[in-house]
């Protein structure tokens, strides 16, 4: 059915032959079967009528100086849904190419997601509320504290999880660890290997004899063992204050790492140990693993090669929460980061990210629940990942059971990021996911990782006004009674209280998934 | 006057105990360790020192080692000398799944049979099987030189993208991205000199070479 108006038409005369040359060109009046465009007495190229416009974009394919328009008049997910022109535009290139798409960055659209859940305050019927101005309310995360003669002590229950040199500049790794000494949090290495200066930049130090710390309080650099193990040795272990086993992540689980030929330079094929221009597919999979007791055996081995010293930890995709959490915890981690589908990527098939895995507000839950199951929560530090944006969705996260929460897409939009997903390309016009120089010399480190610090500050401080506001001044004391799920649909997932019902729905009240 | 080595006998002590206690013991003399099959990622990490697994040992071992002559008397268990850097790992039986895997560079030698997976993702180190090994050898490798003396199973150096594998048998099948060619002089004397050093007797001319056909197979091609 024709709809009158429903798309709009912009002609750019600056760009327009005809405009320039009348008479000339007109190839959108030729093209148009509708009749959009015609011709005036002056032979100009007029849009004639825009209300019979069916959103073809021929007229656009055709124009050759790419002066025309199309928009639609209202979303496209209201008028053209499952059609949309990003739907159009992939079947094009699949059909033209044989390639399915890739991009980079998270999944997109509407899922069960933090914003279906409010933070409740305290008012008469439970404790009274902190005052956030003139009270301290306690942050602090210790990772590893019964288990390691080094322990990680977080300031801000936050991290930046791992992403790899090689998906991002070595401007972008440094000023991670510089606003991670900045704040206290960690940041990690990601499985590229590890830039010459991002261990002692992390602890707060500007040269490697780390005399004299320019970066209080200092932070925590995780190097990461993973399935491609580019980079990897002991030394490389060594150089961190933790490792993490990664398993899987939210962007691509069940896939391993994409790095992509035109982002491998000389200095990160030799980290790597390719060849300069050729992709870096990690495997799915460890080769070295054939089974659930060979990554316990990989825990015992990673302490004893770093000493007993440094906290063991595991990062897993969104699969089976409940059973993946509890085998990480019986491997014998002192820490794992769940990510959920939102979670972010460098590079990935866009229907691996977009349509595989399970949002982060349904992998907290079990996940907390497994650990409660083997007496561990709160031992077995457990860090959510995956779309979390400040403090309101931490807040969320953490009155949910988990200890903390990563900032891996927010932590590159601080720094600059628009959200363009064309990391994979390595064109990130602010230096980010570059490794082209014009690109990287966009991006100082110091300035930067100071944007980074003041990000972490920012939502420190709102985490801190919403756990204080809630009657806690601790955020540990953060529970499930702190939350309400805004709709049915929240509160089936996550077992909250449903607004205004004031309880969970029946069948967790019955102990379903409890 | 050269010491007796010195033996650590780890019956009963987990991986904590038997290797604080083997590193207490490398800085002197040489070490046997013996009744370790139970220990899995044994020596790992290593920078130096002489170290003897008498009979066999269990997964994992030598993982990461960085510089010490690690031996084996029987077989070795998963994994031997997965992610070596460098430094020797020669074991004078078999090798179980995933031999040498992720190397980066270092020697393994293993006299027997090697199992599927073996050299997988090798990166720069060489890598000799004097007997057979499974399948799927060499799967991914981006760099070094394996060499095998016996027969290969099936996807021999599936998706090779650098480095060189030298066969004197025969294979199940070869992988994607592989082409076979001959030896030229420089190889014959690299893998003769070889042969001689861990004393494999073997005629070097008789091995034929794979190598990748292009170093960028997915995706930038």
């Amino acid at each position: 059915m024709t709809t009158v108006g429903a798309f709009c038409v912009t002609l750019n005369r600056d760009q327009c032959i005809n405009a320039r040359m009348p008479g000339k060109c007109a190839t959108c009046a030729e093209v148009c079967p509708y009749g959009v465009f015609s011709l005036n007495g002056g032979n100009e190229v007029v849009v004639q009528n825009y209300n019979v416009c069916v959103g073809c974009r021929l007229c656009a394919e055709f124009c050759p100086e790419n002066a025309i328009r199309i928009n639609p008049a209202e979303s496209e997910l209201v008028s053209r849904y499952p059609w949309t022109l990003g739907t159009v535009e992939e079947i094009h290139h699949k059909a033209l190419t044989g390639s399915y798409m890739l991009r980079g960055f998270g999944a997109t659209g509407q899922t069960p997601h933090f914003d279906g859940i409010v933070v409740v305050p305290s008012q008469l019927a439970s404790p009274a509320p902190r005052d956030k101005y003139r009270e301290e309310c306690n942050m602090e995360v210790v990772i590893g504290e019964d288990t390691c003669e080094s322990p990680i002590r977080l300031q801000y229950p936050f991290l930046f999880p791992a992403m790899s040199y090689g998906a991002l500049s070595k401007e972008a790794k440094l000023a991670l660890a510089i606003a991670a000494a900045k704040t206290g949090i960690m940041t990690n290495t990601g499985e590229g290997g590890v830039v010459e200066e991002e261990p002692y930049y992390a602890t707060g130090y500007e040269k490697a004899g780390r005399k004299r710390r320019i970066w209080e309080p200092g932070g925590y650099l995780v190097v990461q063992w993973s399935t491609g193990r580019w980079g990897v040795s002991a030394d490389y272990l060594n150089a961190g204050d933790a490792v993490e086993v990664k398993i899987g992540q939210g962007a691509k689980p069940g896939m391993g790492g994409h790095l992509l030929g035109d982002k491998v330079t000389e200095d990160i094929a030799a980290i790597r140990g390719i060849p300069v221009g050729s992709d870096a597919l990690s495997p799915c999979r460890y080769y070295d693993v054939l089974e659930l007791e060979d990554i316990k055996k990989q825990v015992e081995f990673l302490r004893d090669i770093t000493n007993y010293e440094k906290p063991i930890l595991m990062k897993l995709g969104p699969s089976r929460p409940y059973e993946d959490v509890k085998a990480a915890a019986l491997a014998g981690v002192d820490a794992i980061s769940i990510d959920g589908l939102v979670g972010g990527t460098g590079c990935s098939p866009e229907v691996v990210t977009q349509g595989v895995g399970i949002p982060t507000i349904a992998v907290i839950g079990p996940a907390v629940r497994a650990l409660k199951d083997l007496g561990l929560h709160r031992k077995v530090k457990l860090f959510a990942l995956g779309g979390v944006r400040g403090g309101l969705d931490a807040y969320k996260a953490m009155a949910m059971g988990a200890d903390g929460v990563g900032f891996g897409s927010a932590a590159q939009i601080a720094m600059g990021c628009r959200g363009c997903m064309a990391c994979h390309q390595g064109n990130c016009p602010y230096g980010i996911t570059s490794q082209n120089p014009k690109m990287r010399e966009r991006l100082d480190p110091e300035e930067i990782g100071q944007r980074l610090a003041n990000f972490i500050n920012a939502s420190a401080e709102e985490l801190k006004i919403l756990t204080m506001l809630s009657g806690h001044s601790d955020v540990r004391e953060l529970s499930e009674e702190d939350l309400r799920a805004l709709d049915v649909n929240t509160a089936a997932i996550t077992g909250l209280k449903l607004v205004g019902y004031e309880r969970a729905l029946p069948w967790w009240e019955n102990g379903h998934g409890k | 006057m050269a010491h007796a080595p010195t033996v650590l006998d780890a019956e009963g002590k987990d991986l904590r105990a038997a290797s604080t206690e083997l590193k207490g013991l490398l800085g002197k003399d040489a070490v046997i360790v013996k009744n370790a099959a139970h220990l899995h990622g044994l020596c790992g990490g290593l920078k130096s020192g002489g170290i003897t697994i008498e009979g066999n040992s269990g997964d994992y071992l030598g993982v990461l080692n960085s510089g010490a002559l690690i031996k084996v008397t029987g077989n070795s268990g998963k994994y031997v000398a997965d992610n070596m850097t460098s430094g020797v790992v020669f074991v004078n039986g078999d090798a179980d799944y995933g031999a040498a895997q992720y190397c980066y560079g270092g020697t393994v030698v293993v006299k027997g049979d090697a199992g599927d997976f073996t050299a997988t993702m090798n990166k720069g180190a060489t890598i000799v099987i004097g007997g057979d090994v499974g399948a799927e050898a060499a799967t991914y490798m981006v760099g070094g030189d394996v060499i095998i003396l016996g027969n290969a199973g099936e996807n021999l150096g599936n998706y090779l993208i650098r480095g060189n594998i030298y066969i004197q048998g025969a294979w199940d099948s070869l992988g994607h991205n592989c082409t076979v060619g001959e030896l030229d002089a420089e190889d014959v004397h690299k893998l003769g000199a070889l042969l001689d050093e861990y004393g494999i007797a073997a005629d070097a001319k008789a091995f034929r070479k794979i190598t990748p056909l292009s170093d960028k197979p997915f995706y930038s091609h």
